[in-house]
């Protein structure tokens, strides 16, 4: 039986409110977790137009060049944009319910730096989610991700 | 460079503020009350073009013909509640709740030994009143809080709720810090608006009559051709001293408020009266602090230059209000005040004024130094532009013309039955300086911001799918005006690139297929009942294969709406011969110059895994700068691991085994 439009309006929207619960907190302050949100090979990853390669490049670049960062995520909003995803999973059957991908959209600020006297700089930032294939756990003890970043693009608005 | 009047330095000691007849704007001097009689226009001569003085032409206290009357009126009903509201202005602490409440004022505390803490004694007073409003028997009971208070003058008025007024006139006599305190009910009818003060001849002055002086007074002192605003030694003038703007704490502390609202009125819109004044002069003012002027970072945000030497300024407390105001602020002149003696004096300015480049007529950063900390940890780059055979771009410039013009022909040509459209308002963005954000009346009832819409039916009701439901909701929203992006790009920020796994309506794919992501970031007027509001937005649009204008359909159409927040953020940053920005997407640059058109893109005839091997192949070669015969290479040899084709890159790479013509024309290998 096909999943009714309510499940799949609850899967979409909690999957993405905790990413986004999840995913911000670890640019500010869990930075050796930050690849660990990516799928492997991503599609595409760009921030204020620079490509990023993959996972392990963004949090490269977040361990080594980045300040202190402080999120505010002011608004989200998300869309189911293909009902049957292509997930091959590995060694598992998925829930056809969570067999999707996910247009996630972010509006927030961003504060580069310790101080909270630096300028709040307005951001933009758009996700494509999609199922994790694999059911191996993030590590050791961690707690295995349902959903992976296939495709983010971060900008800068204000 | 700004005028200064510097006729008098001679100043008074710092205990001028202390006492009830001083601090704030004050008269210096004795100069006789002169009767004034000028007419209400803003003397400006021949550059009056922009200032809207006509209006009251013939002195506004006269009925003007020609139907003027109804917007003389108008600004009369704003000048009076600026008047009427302008005391806010004061307050040094608000908040709490609502509900009646009774103010006290309480004098006396300015003698007490705290009067020499950094705030003057405010905080502990506010702490000793709480305490002492707090009976000491009533464990249970919540301690009493005083939420909202200001000071005017020697006075400290607080608002306390109905049932402490008693307990705190009580307090009467009581001593603080070694001065004893004289606790009275504040009488508002005590504190005379603006508008009621009784000028020095006797008579009281009409609202209208009240804004003709102030117009006058400010076409004195506004210098058209340098564009200042000299509002120094206002204690000494003539008409002000007539207007009796110095009488009590009251008055005065509502005169510049109202003053900076008549100045506003004399405008017609927002963009004239941002240019009209680079520099304002604020010196010989004798100011203790900027409680009675702080709406001067309302109505110039862009600010160039401030003179306020010679004041009393004593440290970095008494100008906190205007920190991180006048992010434009090039120089700040504070010699004549304490507070310029103050070892933090000269890097606390620096941090409060990002542009600020010369302090007390000594240079304190370079313009270099302002354009490297502009810069963002992570740099600001043209637009990600790949687009195949102008497919986002025809998009694009389809879709904004229709939806300002005719959405439905929009939605017909664009969208389908699966198509799904949602909005979403960030209430609370940071904007660009001086908008005041349009109210989000007509979009709020319909935005699905998951922070603040979490029961799951309201989420649902708030996903528009299908062209029918779209078309009643955009129906509904207010007609909308962008800015041409071919004659505007700067206002624009579009990027796109290719995504794979999107769903084929044809069903004959089982892997998907790939489509646009597009991520549009700009502004947009709209007609508000007569009023036109600038909003930014923020619109992603997910494209796919199908049978709309073009072969294809929009799958995803996610607008984000804020608060207009300009577009400095995506203006390249300034680098040694640095490329022309490229915003349009006409002149954005191809990441794949000899990728063919169609490449990556569903064809006749094309196999779905041809499609997704092309896809990887502009993937690795966005990634890689190589071309696409390399970067197609790479990946067959790696059995289409694109983790692998990269790592194997990264190899030769490293090891110089890739050459030259490996890469595309200009990348640097």
């Amino acid at each position: 039986m096909a999943p009714t439009e309510d499940s799949y309006a609850k899967v979409s929207t909690e999957a993405t409110t905790e990413f986004v619960n999840s995913f911000y907190p670890a640019l500010q302050s869990n930075r050796a977790s930050i690849s660990t949100f990516y799928s492997t090979p991503p599609s595409t990853i760009v921030f204020n137009g620079n490509p990023v390669a993959d996972g392990n490049a963004v949090q490269e670049i977040f361990v080594n060049q980045m300040p202190p960062t402080h999120y505010e995520v002011q608004s989200v909003d998300c869309q189911i944009i293909n009902r049957q995803y292509p997930t091959v999973t590995v060694g598992r059957q998925i829930d056809p319910r969570k067999d999707i991908s996910i247009l996630v959209i972010v509006s927030g600020y961003v504060r580069f730096g310790d101080s909270r006297d630096l300028p709040q700089r307005g951001f933009s930032e758009t996700f494509v989610l999609v199922p994790n294939p694999s059911s191996e756990g993030g590590g050791k003890g961690k707690r295995r991700k349902d959903w992976l970043i296939q495709t983010q693009n971060f900008r800068l608005v204000v | 460079m700004m005028k200064r009047g510097r006729a008098s330095r001679g100043r008074a000691t710092s205990t001028r503020s202390s006492t009830s007849d001083r601090g704030g704007i004050r008269k210096r001097s004795g100069a006789p009350p002169t009767k004034t009689d000028r007419d209400g226009d803003l003397a400006m001569g021949a550059g009056a073009g922009a200032i809207r003085g006509q209006r009251t032409r013939g002195g506004p206290g006269r009925p003007t013909p020609s139907g003027r009357t109804h917007a003389l009126d108008r600004s009369i009903n704003q000048i009076q509640k600026a008047l009427s509201t302008s005391g806010a202005q004061a307050n040094i602490r608000q908040g709490g709740r609502g509900g009646p409440s009774e103010q006290v004022a309480i004098r006396g505390w300015k003698q007490s030994k705290a009067a020499s803490n950094r705030d003057g004694g405010v905080e502990s007073l506010i702490a000793f009143l709480e305490k002492k409003l707090t009976p000491p028997d009533s464990k249970s009971g919540p301690r009493v809080k005083i939420n909202k208070s200001r000071v005017e003058g020697d006075a400290l008025i607080v608002s306390v709720r109905p049932e402490s007024l008693e307990r705190m006139l009580q307090l009467n006599g009581f001593s603080f810090a070694g001065a004893p305190l004289a606790v009275e009910k504040f009488d508002q009818a005590s504190a005379p608006l603006l508008n009621s003060v009784p000028a020095q001849n006797g008579t009281t002055p009409s609202t209208a009559d009240t804004k003709a002086k102030m117009t006058a007074i400010l076409g004195k002192r506004y210098y058209q051709d340098s564009k200042l605003l000299d509002l120094s030694k206002l204690g000494t003038d003539p008409d002000l001293v007539a207007m009796g703007i110095f009488g009590t704490t009251s008055t005065e502390s509502k005169f510049f408020p109202a003053l900076m609202k008549v100045w506003e009125l004399n405008f017609d819109n927002t963009t004239a009266r941002r240019e009209a004044v680079e520099s304002v002069s604020l010196a010989d003012n004798q100011l203790a602090n900027i409680t009675v002027v702080t709406t001067l970072s309302q109505t110039f945000p862009d600010l160039k230059n401030l003179d306020l030497s010679n004041n009393n300024f004593a440290d970095a407390q008494a100008l906190i209000g205007w920190r991180w105001k006048f992010r434009k602020l090039q120089f700040l002149d504070l010699t004549g005040n304490p507070f310029s003696a103050d070892p933090t004096f000269k890097d606390s300015m620096l941090k409060w004024y990002p542009e600020l480049k010369i302090l007390n007529n000594t240079q304190v950063r370079t313009d270099e130094e302002i354009a490297a900390q502009k810069k963002t940890p992570i740099p600001v780059r043209a637009p990600h532009f790949h687009d195949e055979g102008q497919i986002a771009e025809n998009f694009i410039r389809a879709f904004f013309t229709g939806y300002d013009g005719n959405r439905a022909d929009i939605l017909n040509g664009f969208y389908d039955t699966t198509s799904t459209f949602s909005l979403n308002v960030n209430t609370s963005a940071p904007r660009a300086l001086q908008t005041e954000p349009a109210p989000w009346d007509p979009y709020l009832k319909k935005s699905r911001n998951l922070l603040k819409i979490s029961h799951l039916p309201a989420r649902m009701s708030r996903t528009y799918t299908g062209v029918e439901k779209i078309r009643e909701l955009w129906t509904a929203l207010p007609p909308t005006r962008h800015p041409d992006i071919v004659a505007h790009p700067e206002e624009w920020l579009i990027e796109c690139f290719p995504i794979p796994g999107l769903p084929d309506m044809t069903g004959q794919s089982s892997t998907g297929v790939g489509g646009f992501l597009i991520m549009v970031h700009g502004k947009f007027e709209e007609d508000n009942s007569g009023k036109v509001e600038t909003r930014s937005f923020d619109r992603t649009f997910i494209l796919g294969p199908g049978n709309g204008v073009g072969g294809i359909r929009v799958i995803s159409d996610v607008l984000c709406l804020r608060a207009y927040g300009g577009n400095e953020a995506w203006q390249l940053e300034p680098q040694p011969a640095a490329a022309p920005p490229a915003a349009v997407p006409a002149a954005a640059p191809a990441a794949n110059p000899a990728a063919p058109v169609g490449y990556g893109l569903p064809a006749p005839g094309k196999t779905d895994a041809q499609v997704q091997q092309e896809q990887l192949v502009m993937q690795l070669s966005t990634k890689t700068m190589m071309t696409l015969q390399y970067s197609e290479l790479a990946l067959s040899g790696n059995s289409w691991n694109m983790e692998a084709a990269l790592k194997n890159f990264q190899e030769l790479k490293t090891q110089g085994q890739l050459p030259p013509e490996a890469f595309l024309p200009g990348a640097t290998a």
